[in-house]
């Protein structure tokens, strides 16, 4: 056996033989991920083709793309992707701009930035059941204390939760809040890995801050933020719970994305095919994303590929 | 020139001050209302300086009044269970991507990236119904299983740009005088990358501590319900005095913050070089 390793690994680095290993290595996780992932969503696409109940999930018969056309054919969906669209425009944007000025403020020096920093990062450790609790209270409509705020400000008192004009908000605000410190640490990592020789050679150059910025931060920090992006609009399709048990998709639906639909068709009005449909639709919307976030992203390295 | 400088360092820090104060207000707040009398809360007499002497009150009532503690004790059974169950897949599965070339590697490594987009909230109808067919509704274990299905491509992605970075000279000498691939990432490897391994450890451990969606749908039993569920099991609620519920919140969140605070370089570095290199 030893005798013939060395020249085995000789060969293996011209031509690779078959082994067995990596498979052994990551056939556990796959073979996970197919029971618990993929078999689920393939049994969810094939509910998603039958009126199944829940309350008697045996009895489903197949009634073909009856449920997409129905969907497609109803505002109610349109309009819960639309509200998706909105809470991930604004959780995305939010987020980014927040998160990329509080890298900035943090990457240099000043008295506190430690404390700071921590501080910073907490929300992102809170857990989400947590987070709903207390913006609940704060938005409380009689002892809330952001009412007590716009009131003590003049504004007047807010339904943050109960007036369909502020519920999106509240909910944006609320999900800004506990995501914007990965995007900061993100973007904090790539702030950090730009060569300080590339800041000292533009600085010679007589370049001033704007252009430095320009020149050096900004195309170290775009990959960066596309991925950023990309990771929070995928997040943001799929995220549930901070929206569920804030408002329950309300108040008047105006929270209602694509999956807060899914719970409510499956869990309250006990129709898992149609349920299944819209998940079906919503994953279909994430792909597009994610395949368009693909397109740009070749072409912004053949870009630079040209540049360079 | 010296001058500027020092404006800029003030404006940086009065830009921070002001982040600090967003980011910390709603955990402040946390504390402040576990603090607060419930007949204070509900009459708007909320100050802005906690009573810290209520501490041990609050979590005297919060241990013999309501089941809390115990339904954490369940969440630490799930999120130990998720954190060992996703590491060791996640490491093996970490170590054949980053070290050998085979057919199939790539529809393997985006099934592990896929999973990232898929919604709870849609596989949750089918997996209520392959969990009741198994008999693992009301069961911890289930929780487990579900959570790690979640957790472990995260882990992955920590653990394989952590692999990355590790000399490959090593493990070839290793080899050459016969380890068997197992014992090479067992013995060199995973020391190596301990550090990564612990903060994997920390976001698999605390996907399972903050999990709700499957928490709420599977567990019917009170008395297994976990930490998660029994704090939201509190919202719209009134018999339970709302200090207390707060001080459920408060125990809930510290062990989090405390472990995120001391892992989040390596989280980060690991989940964008994951990310990036997919």
């Amino acid at each position: 056996m030893t005798v013939t390793t060395s020249a085995r690994t000789q060969r293996a680095t011209r031509r690779r033989r078959f082994s067995w290993t990596p498979y052994l290595f990551i056939g556990l996780a796959v073979l996970y991920l197919l029971l618990f992932a993929v078999v689920p969503l393939l049994k969810g696409l094939d509910l998603s083709f039958t009126n199944t109940r829940l309350l008697n999930p045996t009895a489903g018969k197949y009634i073909g793309f009856d449920n997409y056309d129905h969907l497609l054919g109803s505002g109610a969906f349109f309009k819960s992707v639309v509200t998706t669209l909105v809470y991930t425009a604004f959780t995305v944007v939010g987020s980014l701009a927040l998160g990329t000025v509080s890298a900035f403020v943090i990457n240099r020096f000043f008295p506190g930035r430690i404390l700071a920093r921590a501080v910073m990062v907490m929300p992102w450790a809170v857990p989400t059941v947590a987070v709903v609790l207390v913006f609940r209270w704060i938005y409380n409509d009689s002892t809330g204390v952001a009412n007590a705020a716009t009131a003590a400000l003049g504004l007047g008192e807010r339904g943050w939760l109960t007036d369909p004009s502020y519920g999106m908000l509240s909910v944006v605000l609320a999900t800004v809040w506990k995501v914007t410190p990965f995007v900061m640490l993100v973007v904090l990592a790539a702030l950090q890995s730009v060569p300080e020789d590339l800041y000292e050679a533009t600085k010679i150059d007589g370049a001033d801050s704007y252009s430095t910025f320009k020149l050096v931060v900004l195309p170290f920090l775009l990959p960066t933020l596309r991925v950023v992006a990309l990771l929070m609009t995928i997040w943001s399709f799929r995220r549930f719970e901070i929206i569920w048990l804030l408002t329950g998709g309300g108040p008047v639906d105006v929270t209602t994305t694509i999956v807060i639909d899914v719970y409510r068709q499956a869990f309250n009005n006990s129709q898992l095919g149609l349920a299944a449909a819209t998940g079906m639709l919503g994953l279909l919307l994430s792909l597009i994303v994610t395949a368009v976030y693909f397109v740009v992203e070749q072409r912004a390295n053949k870009q630079n590929g040209v540049n360079a | 020139m010296i001058a500027r400088r020092r404006l800029s360092t003030g404006v940086r820090a009065l830009l921070a001050l002001l982040l600090t104060c967003l980011a910390g207000f709603p955990l402040f707040w946390i504390i402040n209302t576990a603090m607060t009398p419930t007949t204070d809360l509900f009459q708007g007499q909320q100050r802005l300086v906690p009573d810290i002497s209520r501490t041990l009150d609050v979590f005297s009532v919060l241990t013999t009044d309501t089941p809390f503690l115990g339904w954490m004790a369940n969440s630490a059974v799930v999120a130990f269970g998720t954190t060992l169950l996703s590491l060791v897949m996640a490491t093996m599965a970490a170590y054949a991507l980053s070290r050998y070339k085979f057919v199939g590697k790539g529809p393997m490594g985006f099934l592990f990236f896929a999973t990232q987009m898929l919604p709870e909230a849609l596989l949750v109808v089918p997996l209520y119904s392959l969990f009741a067919a198994l008999g693992l509704l009301n069961q911890l274990s289930g929780l487990v299983l579900v959570n790690t299905a979640f957790a472990m491509p995260v882990a992955l992605f920590i653990l394989k740009s952590a692999i990355d970075n590790v000399p490959y000279e090593l493990e070839e000498s290793a080899r050459v005088d016969g380890c068997s691939p197992l014992s090479i990432l067992q013995v060199m490897v995973v020391p190596l990358v301990a550090p990564s391994m612990a903060a994997a450890a920390v976001i698999t451990f605390f996907d399972g501590w903050n999990e709700y969606l499957f928490a709420t749908t599977f567990i019917r039993d009170r008395s297994s319900w976990v930490g998660s569920t029994g704090l939201a099991s509190f919202i719209g609620e009134f018999s339970t005095p709302l200090d207390t519920v707060f001080s459920a919140a408060l125990v809930f969140t510290i062990p989090a913050i405390i472990f995120f605070l001391l892992m989040q370089r390596k989280i980060v570095s690991g989940l964008t070089a994951g990310s990036v290199k997919g």
